[in-house]
């Protein structure tokens, strides 16, 4: 090393020599007065130890590696140098390409520049991380790992792993909500009524728990209506109908029509206007001249009323005080008067025994009365019973009947053409039963006004 | 004024019924979810008598419901699933207001269902009762099969509605139960006999729909949804009945209603059982026995003829009544599936026809028209199949509904099929050796043995003499020998039976000549009466002879 250095020098003090710093003057590395300083100090170890030459050494040797993977000095004279012999066939090659498919041209078998950039440049294969094959407790691990081990090859196997196993993987075959609706398809039937009551525990612990079954009330099992569920239609209503029966419903929906036609008319009667009634001229101008013209006729009529009018006025003039003769008079008619009913009273309770008869007739009537009153009110109640109660707002608008007139009669049942929806008829059949109320659609309310503006264009217009 | 005075509106009929928004307000539900409820549950709004006192001295027109049921309603644990829903509801419009397609997924697969089973359980306690509420179901499940399926109804309800009527179609067909058909312009009536409760219900044809406006959707849904229920669960009870496999595997197949039902057990065929033997009359166990031959009978009336429909004829009523009663059926194979034979099968009795005419004609079966069918169901035997030949006018068809009492008005087609119940031979035959002798007036003897049927219902003996002494009548007339010979004498067998008749007569003559006066102004009251009612149904049996004659004047200047 002290002759590689001395090398150094000797050859840096030749006056043609060319330094690679070119800040470097060749006569600053030999001459000059240098400062003496004492090299056995710990501190000028570091500041006053010339290392250029070691160093760019170490960098030379270290170049050559990244480079070339190894010293020159030490490769090998095959790797570093060949003989040059002319340029061989290319005949093999031109065999080997159309081989590969012409899509790839070119492209894929050039590496992506990314992939070069990311490439290591150097021939050094990085060093190994030492920390991370560092693990502490690496002993107790595999000690862990070796019982293990053994266990499973006995057939122990942890929690973990056999909760694992014993999980079932998740059935997602269809939705839960999708099977368990009221209206699926396949949905399952069970037999209701085979099953007994489920009163399991003691009523009063029921009870207490809040779990009691609760008794449907009694009157909820009664129908509404007697109606039955299914009304058949008339005979008439048939597809080939008899010919009375066919008459005998045309006739009662004949009847509904008269029915309606009557109220219609009666309608139109009340809020017809006569024409007689109208006023004519001679009415209109009697009626303007009323009271203004002067007859004398109007005079003895006026004189008549006026005498009425004073004789009524006379009566109202005060009665005088009664004197005590007067009173006494009264009190005695009165006695009399009072004697004279308790006597009629007496005679008339005396001869009620010879009226029997004719008081048992009358007693016989009024309870005969009270007999058919009796039958009528049971009567108009079963009546009543088999009509649509009031239940609502909207009283219950009866279907039309379904009726098919003669020259709509289908001759086949291929021609037949059906009356009326069964799907209405179901509906009202509901509401005609009490299950339902008649209600009418819903309307549409607007809450906030809607405010109209004419637009621009309209507004000039008119 | 102290604080123990009796206020109006407070005790009595005020208290007990509630008015329908109260009443919901204490449910704390919405107007449609209040409304399904009660419809579920069967709680119906009443009418009160003093609507004045309920309604606290007004008579504005309100619903009211009863204050026990309302408070029976607050024990039902569908009310808290009706509020989960509307919870659900709320949480779904906010995760699609959001777009969070994930909770929306999650939201949708636990989406609150209920079940209803508990409140059939609580409404038809036993199975009895299921069955008397029946009909209604039976038309709604019917009406709901035949909508389209377009969407505007969950098409799942549809496809139910379909699966479960075909399953009782073939219920009633296993068990042989139907008793009474009637097409009407509405739609067809069905009357079957299940345990012995009778059931009607109503089918509508395949093709009329028009969806009327004014009918609330929601309820019958709500409805449908309710009678669904009931009617899987009786179909369950009654397949069980039969030993019958519940659910039908492939129900779909079995809607062509040509396949037979798979039995749970495969036992013997129709072992019959036999009746316990009760110490009665023996009149009665005698007329017992009659009925239930008569029954088995009917049951059985189809059997061992093949049948088959052509195109324009209602295949699946026509199938479904066919079978009940124990016929084979068939029909054309694009038009669905399950047909069994061919048209050009050899052994085929019988080929429903509804066209005016028909190319091909095979030579061993009737072609005839569907009320064939329907009217044998009616009369409860076969039929003569002449009157129903293509091209032929049909006969009314009558409607089995109808209960003629004594002296009513009986139309005279029924009284013939009537007559051919009863097993007598028509008067067909006495036509027959007329033709032999007189060609001419055929006609007019054939309308007089006809109104003659018509007008009386004598004994056959009478008839059958008076109409003899016509023939001999007419024949003496036209100038012809009549065939009377002297024979020996016959001894005129004297029918008990008569004899008792002509002796309770000759008593009650005896009788009435011996009344009182008084009595006897009674009786003659209660006959008129009586007596008015034949009257009037020999007046409107008198309008029909002259309809009749009209008619038959109609045809024979049409045939000049």
């Amino acid at each position: 090393m002290a002759a590689a250095r001395r090398l150094k020098r000797v050859a840096a003090s030749q006056p043609g020599f060319l330094t690679l710093k070119p800040s470097l003057n060749p006569s600053d590395l030999v001459s000059g007065r240098r400062k003496r300083v004492n090299k056995n100090k710990k501190k000028n170890w570091n500041k006053h130890s010339d290392i250029n030459d070691v160093e760019e050494f170490l960098e030379d040797v270290r170049h050559q590696e990244r480079t070339t993977g190894g010293l020159l000095s030490e490769k090998s004279d095959d790797s570093l140098f060949f003989l040059d012999v002319g340029q061989p066939k290319k005949a093999e090659q031109k065999v080997e390409e159309p081989v590969e498919t012409k899509k790839r041209k070119g492209k894929a078998s050039r590496p992506l520049r990314i992939d070069l950039i990311l490439q290591h440049d150097s021939l050094i294969p990085p060093a190994k991380d030492v920390l991370a094959y560092q693990q502490p407790n690496a002993k107790k691990l595999r000690r862990i790992a070796q019982k293990a081990e053994q266990l499973a090859a006995k057939g122990v196997v942890p929690r973990r792993q056999r909760q694992l196993l014993n999980r079932r993987p998740v059935d997602r075959t269809a939705k839960k909500s999708a099977t368990e609706a009221n209206n699926n398809p396949d949905r399952e039937y069970y037999d209701i009524w085979g099953q007994e009551s489920r009163e399991s525990a003691d009523p009063w612990y029921l009870q207490q728990m809040g779990k009691k079954h609760v008794k449907r009330p009694e009157k909820l099992n009664e129908k509404p209506s007697v109606l039955p569920a299914v009304e058949v239609i008339a005979p008439g209503g048939s597809y080939n109908p008899d010919f009375l029966s066919h008459q005998a419903l045309l006739q009662e929906a004949h009847d509904v029509e008269v029915k309606k036609q009557k109220q219609e008319d009666k309608l139109e009667r009340q809020l017809a206007f006569n024409k007689e009634e109208k006023a004519t001229e001679e009415t209109v101008l009697r009626e303007q001249v009323e009271g203004l013209v002067e007859e004398e006729n109007e005079e003895e009529e006026a004189a008549a009323n006026d005498d009425e009018e004073e004789v009524a006025v006379g009566a109202i003039a005060l009665a005088e005080k009664k004197t005590e003769r007067q009173r006494k008079r009264e009190r005695a008619e009165k006695i009399k008067e009072q004697q004279r009913l308790a006597t009629r009273k007496q005679t008339d309770q005396q001869q009620q025994l010879f009226q029997l008869r004719s008081i048992k007739a009358s007693i016989k009537q009024r309870e005969q009365k009270t007999k058919a009153n009796q039958i009528k009110r049971k009567a108009k109640q079963e009546a009543q019973k088999s009509q649509p109660r009031r239940l609502g707002k909207l009283k219950f608008q009866p279907q039309d009947l379904e009726v098919q007139l003669s020259n709509e009669l289908a001759g086949s049942l291929r021609q037949l053409k059906p009356e009326g929806s069964i799907l209405k008829d179901r509906f009202k059949s509901l509401q005609k039963r009490n299950l339902i109320e008649p209600r009418d659609r819903a309307k549409f309310k607007r809450r906030l006004k809607v405010k109209y503006v004419e637009k621009r264009a309209f507004k000039e217009i008119t | 004024m102290g604080g123990l005075q009796k206020k109006k509106f407070e005790r009595g009929a005020a208290t007990n019924y509630i008015t329908r928004n109260r009443a919901r307000k204490k449910l704390m539900l919405s107007l449609p979810d209040f409304r399904r409820l009660c419809i579920l549950k069967g709680i119906y709004p009443h009418e009160p008598k003093h609507k004045k006192k309920v309604n606290k001295g007004s008579t504005a027109p309100r619903t009211f419901y009863l204050m026990k049921d309302i408070r029976f309603l607050l024990h039902e644990p569908i009310v808290g699933k009706f509020r989960e829903y509307k919870i659900f509801v709320r949480k779904l419009k906010k995760a699609y207001g959001k777009t969070e397609w994930s909770t929306v997924e999650r939201l949708r697969e636990n989406k609150p269902t209920y079940k209803l089973d508990h409140i059939i359980k609580e409404r038809y306690p036993s199975f009895i009762d299921a069955l008397r509420d029946i009909d209604d179901a039976l038309c709604m499940c019917f009406l709901f099969s035949t909508f389209a399926r377009t969407g505007k109804c969950h098409v799942q309800t549809i496809q139910l509605c379909r699966r479960l009527s075909v399953e009782w179609m073939n219920y009633v067909i296993a068990s042989r139960s139907l008793r009474k058909v009637f097409i009407s312009i509405k739609g067809i009536y069905y009357q079957a006999e299940a345990m012995g409760q009778l059931i009607t219900w109503l089918v509508p044809y395949q093709f009329s729909h028009d969806h009327p406006t004014d009918v609330d959707y929601r309820v019958m849904a709500t409805f449908t949804e309710f009678y669904t229920t009931l009617l899987g669960f009786v179909n369950f009870r009654l397949y069980h009945s039969l030993n019958l496999l519940y659910p039908p595997k492939v129900w779909w197949k079995l809607s062509a209603l040509s396949a037979s039902l798979a039995r749970v057990v495969s036992s013997a065929d129709e072992e019959d059982a036999e009746l316990d033997q009760f110490p009665e009359d023996m009149e009665k166990m005698e007329a017992r026995e009659k009925e239930q031959k008569q029954q088995e009978a009917q049951r059985k009336m189809f059997q061992g003829l093949k049948f088959f429909l052509n195109r324009e004829v209602p295949r699946e009523s026509l199938a479904f009544v066919i079978r009940c009663f124990g016929g084979e059926v068939s029909w054309d194979k694009s038009i669905c599936i399950g047909s069994t034979y061919d048209v050009t099968d050899e052994t085929i009795t019988h080929h429903i026809v509804d066209r005016p005419n028909i190319d091909k004609q095979y030579i061993n079966r009737y072609y005839i028209q569907p009320q064939w069918v329907y009217d044998c169901v009616n009369a409860k035997i076969l039929l003569p199949v002449e009157d129903y030949f293509i091209g032929v006018t049909l006969p009314p068809h009558l409607s089995p509904f109808v209960e003629e009492k004594e002296g009513d008005y009986v139309p005279p087609e029924k009284l013939k099929i009537m007559a051919l119940q009863r097993g007598e031979k028509p008067a067909n035959e006495q036509e027959e050796d007329n033709d032999e002798e007189e060609e001419e007036d055929e006609d007019d003897e054939e309308e007089e043995e006809e109104d003659d049927n018509a007008d009386e219902e004598e004994d056959d003996e009478e008839e059958a003499e008076e109409k003899n002494l016509k023939e001999m009548e007419d024949k003496r007339s036209q100038g012809k020998s009549l065939q009377v010979k002297v024979t020996p004498g016959k001894v005129k067998v004297e029918n008990p039976a008569r004899l008792e008749q002509e002796e309770k007569a000759e008593e009650k003559r005896l009788a009435i000549m011996m009344m009182k006066k008084k009595e006897k102004y009674l009786y003659d009251k209660i006959m008129f009466g009586k007596k008015r009612k034949v009257r009037e149904a020999n007046k409107l049996a008198a309008k029909r002879k002259a309809h009749d004659d009209a008619e038959k004047a109609k045809k024979k200047k049409a045939r000049k």
